[in-house]
Order: C-alpha cells, then structure tokens, then sequence
C-alpha cells in the first residue's frame, strides 16, 4: 500500500517538477526580451481560466481533477500563444484577442495587480470546489 | 511581480502595456509623420525613425549595419546629442523636439525617449514605442515593418 501511494507520489511530484520548469523557461524566453511583464499577465490570465475550468470539472465530476498544476499551465501556453508567432515573425493583430484576450488584456485598469486579484480569487473558487466534492 | 518591476531599466516606458506592443494603430495611430528633412520620410517606402541618445548611438548603429532592415525600409536615426550613425540618415535633436513630435513617451525617469516608430508607405506612423535595447533584437523591428504595407 506504502509502496503504491509513493509511486503516486513519485508520480505527482515528476508532474509538478515538469511543469515548473517550463513555467521558468517561459518566464526566461520573456526576460530575454524584457518584457516580463507580458509573461505575467499571460499567466495570470490563462491560469485564472484553467482554475475556472478545473472548478466546474471538480464540481460536475465530484473529484479533483487529475495533474492539477498542467492545466494552468495548458492555459497560460494558449495565453501566450501570438508570442510564438510573435518570434516566428508574424505580428500581433486584433483578432488574436481570441487567445485569451491576449491583446486587451495588457491594458486593463491596475494591470498586472488586477489579473494578480482575478488569479487568486480563481484559485479560491478552485479550492472551494475541491474541498466541497471530499465533503460529498 | 514586485522583483520584475524593480528591475525595469529607467529608459522603459512608465507603463509597461504601452511597450513593445507588438500590434499597429495602437491608441490613436495612425497618423502622418511629422517630416525629418526634405527627404525623409518617402512617400512609397516604409520608415524607421530610432531615437536614441549618444550613449547608445554605438549600439545601434551596428546592430543597424549587420541588420538587412535597410532593404525593407529607410532608416533614419534621431540622436539626442551629438554623433553620427555610418550610412544612415542621422538627425541631431538634442531638445527632443521630435520624439514628441512622434508622440513618443517619455522614459519613466524623463529625458529623451529611446525606442522608434515605424511609418508606412504612405508616411504615417502605424507603431510607435520605447524600446531602449533595440540594438539587441533587430528582428522584432523587421517583424513589425514587413506588417506594415
């Protein structure tokens, strides 16, 4: 039993080291180019709506969902989508708002600090979720 | 958050939203270009006018002269002080009266603007932003200008 629930861990851990180490190298591509600021409101935003996602999953299914730390991650790579392009020579145009608003979203009121309080305020209703379905 | 920002250099823009875009007609562009000489800008070719300041006229001017930005646009440089930049169209204002004149923004602690606008063929600018290390990525530049028609 010990050695089943340390292989999950095992498991676990390995999942959360990956994709903290891709969250570092994007962090680094964008200092690269000194615009850390456009990594975090990418982040913010495409994690905030991979929590809101992850919160209706835990709450329809009754069960927190699987590999929790990759879908923040899934969402902040679709955030930050035009970026690629961006470095593969192709310029960012209004109708890429689709990713996430990845246009608009920069100039928000309170800029970063705004998606910041959407992010924590997304992690919450995730966590309310979780702890509500091991009630059931 | 607070570790990124304090590592911002002083020539950014006070807000970080409105650097390095990365799309045209931001805010209220476009609109013409205030002319730099007679020559300049040319109706039919796109433009780059850099702003830079004398200490960072070295930079560019090479990043500049290895760069094949040249054949898709002219180039010109508006220096805040003395110098001359090789081959391409070296404009001295040391009162800065063109980079408001292109409504560039100020660098968060004041002084002239460092960065660049892009013109389209027509002469009006499409892009604008302060970018003080735009010696070190030409190609973010070149990706803008061959946006612009």
């Amino acid at each position: 039993m010990n050695a089943v629930r340390r292989a999950r861990s095992l498991r676990l851990c390995l999942w959360c080291g990956a994709t903290v180490a891709v969250e570092v190298s994007l962090y680094l591509s964008y200092r690269g180019h000194d615009a850390r600021f456009h990594w975090f409101t990418h982040f913010f935003v495409g994690a905030s709506a991979a929590l809101v996602v992850m919160a209706v999953v835990t709450l329809r299914t009754g069960r927190a969902v699987a590999s929790p730390l990759v879908w923040p991650l899934l969402g902040h790579v679709f955030a930050m989508a035009p970026d690629l392009l961006f470095a593969g020579g192709i310029a960012h145009q209004r109708w890429m708002d689709v990713f996430l608003g990845h246009i608009s979203s920069h100039f928000v009121p309170g800029r970063n600090l705004t998606w910041y309080a959407v992010f924590l305020a997304a992690l919450v209703l995730y966590l309310a979720a979780v702890d509500r379905s091991a009630q059931r | 958050m607070a570790v990124a920002e304090a590592s911002r250099s002083a020539l950014d823009d006070a807000d970080p939203a409105r650097q390095r875009p990365g799309f045209l007609d931001a805010g209220t562009l476009p609109q013409p270009a205030p002319r730099l000489s007679a020559d300049l800008p040319r109706s039919g070719r796109r433009s780059v006018v850099f702003f830079t300041r004398p200490d960072g006229l070295d930079d560019l001017c090479r990043s500049l002269a290895t760069g094949r930005l040249a054949q898709r646009a002219d180039l010109a440089v508006v220096v805040s002080g003395p110098g001359k930049c090789g081959g391409v169209a070296t404009i001295n204002d040391p009162v800065a009266r063109f980079g408001r004149a292109y409504g560039l923004d100020r660098p968060r602690t004041g002084g002239p603007p460092v960065g660049y606008a892009v013109l389209d063929s027509r002469g009006l600018i499409r892009y604008r932003t302060l970018d003080p290390t735009v010696a070190e990525h030409p190609g973010e530049v070149d990706t803008i200008v061959r946006a612009v028609p």
